[in-house]
């Protein structure tokens, strides 16, 4: 009984340190660019609660295995003196149970995971009146078109990075913006945490990716497939604005900048 | 010295090297390794071998962590950056962690199994100096131009002429292709063995569980690497032919190069980690002194994760726009996998349960291996949930979840593997104060270099970025984590000394030091050449343990008078042992693959033909001179 | 106690099947998967190509039909061989062995003739996919073909100098067992490939 009171004692000293860490681990929702523990949209908040789903789960799991070890280390030390052990080869019963209990969780967890794997490839439908970008991967920079806003020539607004200098990708608050990725060269992969996991642009093919930005404010994004040389480079800036109205101003203006510039 | 005489002519050089062969038989002096068959001597050429390339796989290491250590640091530029990362995961898997196993499949299986050597000697040694020349051939592209630099999972079409238009990538895709062929000899070589040479009374449900997972992992080589080799050829194909496999203005699509890649890359995943959890599944009985717990479901989740790993490829893929059924699919397949490997480590846990344990270095790994597996099995969970996985795809989070799989799992369990069976070979023990110090300096700095990177992965942080600004929130995680590197590394130090002062004056150790279970414990340390003088006959699983203790009614071992290791008449009795001979063909015979693989890159098809001749050669001389004279 | 107990080649084997004859069904079972490969980009890339030549411009089902007859006679033959050299018969061996060589290089000849013709039709590994997962794929089909001609032409000659005899006929049986495998591969690939392309394109 010794050997249990001593593993309590080790148990209660570690479950702080466990739960500090975890707490460290998980309650990071500060306000970095890129944090997909702060999400700023629909899309990043489901995500964000089905990793919770399944890791608090798998943190229990991770105590309980962790606990059990600790235990038996402590308990069945060897010890002067100490009969040798009973050979114990198995328990049919136990080996049942701990086959079908964690079957039993996991197709638990496999019902969500469904459910948010349609509701995310759903690509919103017109009535919804989605905000089109057309997302073009090229080494090492980003394209944004918006078909939705020509200029007189009939050409979309386009914001494209130069250099190290990343894309700006604008977007208006609260409305479903459709993404169409692609790319001209080789894979690169979409993707603005806070708003939403990543999507990659495969050269021959258009994939599509459905997000919201709920909060305006500027955010980071950055390319998440190895591209080559300066992948590091191929970064985004995701400002979101503060309404429509806001939104379709910068629009206009850039429009503008964009008919001088083709004239120029 | 006897006197070889050479005069350049073909029969000449079958002269010389039949005197050099009748030399090599002495098992004395380096021509009797560099032509030697004996399993024991290959499998401690595989682990030399290995180790060494995963000095320099570290090395690769710390210099990532250094130039990721601060924001904006430029100690590497971003082509040696790329090359640094390529080389490193290359080299941890294909040249680290599959020949360190191989090294232990050739150590241990015969031995486990009351063999006398393997089913095909000279095909072993084969695949060793196969595995070796693959090695030195990737590693020579550092002098043709660079590295490969395309990542170790080389994604076409980056990896296509047109974006890559160096040598690195063919070094890259022919060096697999011959390691893949040393890989596949072994694999034919360990499941004939495995099946065929067992001593009498080995059933395959007697047969001890590192055994099994050996020739569950053989199985996965022989069906996964052919996989691999189709999409290496297409590759080299696109590259050095102009074929069009993965060229989109062709119609060509690249996901098929991610389809063939992954197909192979999932079991190999279990290819690196199945021989540790055999590792586990000898240590963890013998330091507890009991057998192991439910040994048939240990096997049989070892095989259910084979089948499985097969059939779990898209979650590498998640991403790539497969439509919500495929991914859906391969999520719930991919969650079904936890369920097999959980039943492993519960079944460890009732090993260990009313045990006698005592913590010796080789226990104390193993108990890392368990801790550290367990945290990177369920890291596995949380991306196995396909939208989740969007966040974590190719971030710091997937790194620091295969490191806790791959270095908490294998290494900790090759390390433990290591210590458990030194003695086996070498006749003594490492030294337990320095183990237990490595172990320890290795654990903290395992922890303290990879659970930040799970918090950098949800912080945002991507992987194979060369640097990142700061005001991301990842400046101290990272600084942490190279920190620990360092502390990696120290430990591997702590190692080597202790291997150096061990060969210099280590404790001596007898037959049995463990107080160990199966048969190699049996024969005398080091291991003669023949293994067992006399073949054992078996007559249950644990066989030897029965034969040192039996039970009382309550399940309790009971000495039994005179049991254990017997070496009394043994040595008159192997006299009479007549064993393969040396032979220099299968080294012959591999070197031919550089040399083709050379004539590819370097489009000079007359060393493609030389490096056929001299394969060739190494084969007629193979198959025409006797197994022993 | 004093008889030489030969360490691996002559203690029976656990499952009573030959180590080198389980080693080569394994090896046939890779291979398999390594066929499997090729043939499923084969039929991934079937009717991508963007530009021709496309299969029905260039394939030429009677000729290959009857290469592909002369390749399956070549089974019959090595059959032979095999039943000739577990009954001691060496010259009906060396015979039959000597046929099946030369099957296989009449089916090589027919292939590289194939090859050319398609060629100066304008279909190179690198016309389009239907060329680049064409030539992969009957290539290393070809390779394999190869191998099993040196393999069989080697026994052939070991045979003549009197190396071969019925104690081990293993030798031509583990050659009969790689040749009847790529013969049943080209089986495949013939239907797949030649036969049902052309139908399913309806060009």
């Amino acid at each position: 009984m010794r050997g249990l009171k001593s593993a309590v004692r080790y148990a209660r000293l570690l479950l702080p340190l466990l739960a500090a860490a975890l707490l460290s681990g998980c309650n990071v929702a500060i306000d970095t660019p890129q944090n997909t523990f702060a999400p700023v949209g629909e899309v990043a908040r489901d995500q964000r609660h089905l990793f919770f789903l399944a890791m608090w789960p798998a943190v229990v799991i991770l105590v309980l295995v962790w606990g059990a070890l600790l235990f038996a280390l402590v308990r069945y030390r060897h010890r002067p003196g100490n009969p040798p052990p009973r050979q114990v080869h198995g328990h049919q019963t136990l080996e049942i149970a701990w086959t079908l209990a964690p079957l039993a969780l996991l197709l638990g967890l496999a019902g969500p995971m469904i459910g948010m794997i349609i509701e995310q490839a759903d690509r919103p439908s017109p009535e919804e009146n989605p905000l089109q970008v057309r997302v073009i991967g090229q080494q090492w920079v980003w394209r944004f078109q918006y078909p939705q806003y020509t200029d007189s020539q009939g050409r979309p607004l386009e914001m494209v990075g130069r250099g190290t200098e990343p894309a700006e990708l604008h977007l208006p608050p609260n409305r479903k913006i459709d993404l169409a990725i692609e790319s001209i060269d080789v894979i690169h992969s979409f993707w603005a945490p806070r708003l939403g996991g990543k999507m990659d642009a495969i050269p021959g093919r258009v994939n599509h990716l459905w997000l919201v930005a709920e909060q305006p404010g500027e955010y980071g994004g950055q390319c998440a497939e190895f591209c080559g040389l300066a992948h590091a480079d191929m970064r985004m800036r995701v400002i979101v604005h503060d309404s429509q109205e806001s939104f379709d101003a910068w629009a206009r203006e850039q429009l503008a900048r964009q008919g001088q510039q083709a004239a120029r | 010295m006897a006197q070889t005489t050479f005069d350049g002519s073909p029969v000449g050089v079958l002269e010389a090297l039949r005197q050099l062969r009748r030399q090599a038989a002495s098992y004395q002096g380096i021509w009797s390794w560099i032509a030697t068959v004996d399993h024991k001597r290959i499998g401690i050429m595989y682990g030399i071998t290995a180790f060494l390339f995963f000095l320099a796989g570290g090395v690769e290491a710390l210099a990532i962590r250094l130039q990721l250590a601060r924001p904006g640091a430029q100690v590497l530029d971003q082509e040696v950056y790329n090359q640094m990362f390529t080389m490193h995961g290359t080299t941890m898997i294909f040249l680290v962690v599959m020949p360190l196993s191989a090294a232990f499949f050739n150590l241990i299986v015969p031995l486990q199994i009351g063999a006398r050597d393997v089913a095909f000697p000279r095909l072993n040694a084969f695949s060793y100096w196969t595995f070796l020349m693959g090695g030195i051939f990737l590693y020579s592209s550092i002098f043709f131009g660079g590295a490969p630099n395309g990542g170790w999972f080389g994604y076409a079409p980056l990896t296509e002429k047109a974006f890559n238009p160096g040598h690195g990538i063919d070094f890259w895709a022919l060096g697999l292709q011959i390691l893949g062929i040393s890989s596949l000899a072994s694999g034919f070589n360990f499941i004939v063995t495995i099946l065929n040479m067992r001593a009498p009374g080995m059933s395959l449900l007697r047969m001890p569980v590192f055994t099994w997972m050996t020739l569950v992992t053989s199985f996965l080589i022989i069906f996964a690497m052919p996989v691999l080799a189709v999409g290496l050829f297409e590759l080299s194909f696109d590259r050095l032919f102009g074929a069009n496999f993965f060229n989109p203005l062709k119609g060509g699509t690249p996901l098929l190069w991610q389809h063939l890649f992954w197909l192979f890359g999932h079991p190999e995943v279990y290819i690196l980690i199945l021989p540790a959890m055999g590792i586990v599944s000898e240590v963890l009985p013998t330091f507890a002194r009991k057998p192991l717990f439910g040994y048939p479901f240990v096997v049989f989740s070892g095989i259910a994760i084979a089948f499985m790993s097969f059939g779990v490829w898209v979650h590498h893929m998640y991403t790539t726009g497969l439509g919500p059924v495929a991914n859906s699919a391969f999520g719930v397949s991919t969650i079904l996998i936890a369920v097999p490997t959980g039943v492993k480590i519960f079944n460890w846990l009732g090993t260990l349960w009313g045990g006698d344990i005592r913590f010796k270095t080789p226990l104390l790994f193993a108990l890392g291996f368990i801790t550290m597996f367990v945290v990177g099995g369920l890291t596995g969970v949380t991306h196995s949930m396909v939208p989740s996985d969007y966040q974590q795809q190719d971030t710091y989070y997937v790194v620091a979840h295969f490191h806790q799989v791959l270095f908490g799992g294998a290494i900790f369990a090759l390390f433990a593997g290591i210590y458990y069976w030194f003695p086996k070979f070498t006749g003594k023990l490492l030294d337990e104060r320095l183990g237990q110090l490595h172990f320890w300096l290795m654990l903290i700095g395992f922890n303290v270099t990879f659970q930040p990177m799970m918090i950098l992965g949800l912080l945002g942080m991507p992987r194979r970025i060369q640097t990142y600004p700061t005001g991301m929130g990842w400046d101290l995680w990272n600084m942490i984590a190279t920190v620990g590197a360092f502390l990696i590394a120290l430990s591997v130090l702590v190692f080597i000394i202790n291997v150096i002062i061990t060969a210099r004056r280590g404790q001596r150790a007898g037959a049995d030091p463990w107080d160990g279970r199966t048969l190699e414990w049996s024969i005398p340390s080091p291991v003669p050449p023949y293994n067992f003088a006399r073949i054992p006959l078996v007559r249950a699983r644990d066989d030897f343990w029965h034969q040192k203790y039996r039970e009382d009614e309550a399940g309790r071992p009971i000495p039994v008078v005179a049991g254990g290791a017997h070496q009394e008449h043994e040595e008159e009795h192997a006299q009479h042992i007549h064993m393969p001979s040396p032979s220099f063909f299968p080294l012959i015979a591999a070197m031919g693959f550089p040399i083709i693989a050379y004539g590819f890159v370097l489009a000079d098809y007359a060393l493609v033909a030389a490096g056929a001749v001299v394969l060739l050669f190494g084969i007629y001389g193979w198959a025409l001179e006797p197994a022993s004279e | 106690m004093a008889q030489r107990t030969h360490a691996v080649e002559h203690l029976e084997t656990s499952t009573g099947l030959d180590n080198r004859k389980l080693a080569m069904w394994l090896f046939l079972a890779s291979e398999a998967l390594f066929f499997g490969s090729l043939i499923a980009t084969y039929l991934l890339y079937r009717g991508q190509s963007t530009e021709g030549p496309y299969p029905s411009d260039v394939f030429n089902i009677p000729f290959t039909s009857v290469s592909s007859f002369i390749l399956l006679m070549s089974s019959t033959t090595m059959a032979l061989a095999v039943g000739a050299a577990h009954r001691g018969r060496l010259h009906q061996m060396r015979t039959w062995l000597l046929c099946t060589a030369l099957l296989g290089i009449s089916f090589l000849a027919g292939q590289a003739f194939e090859f050319t013709e398609f060629v100066h039709k304008g279909l190179t590994l690198s016309t389009n996919l239907f060329g680049s997962s064409f030539y992969l794929l009957t290539g290393f089909h070809g390779a394999h073909v190869s191998v099993g001609v040196l393999i069989l032409l080697s026994l052939w000659v070991m045979a003549l100098r009197g190396r071969i005899g019925q104690h081990n006929a293993l030798n031509v049986e583990l050659a009969g067992l790689y040749w009847h495998f790529v013969d049943i591969v080209w089986i495949l690939i013939f239907t797949l490939v030649y036969l049902l392309d052309p139908l399913a394109e309806g060009r």
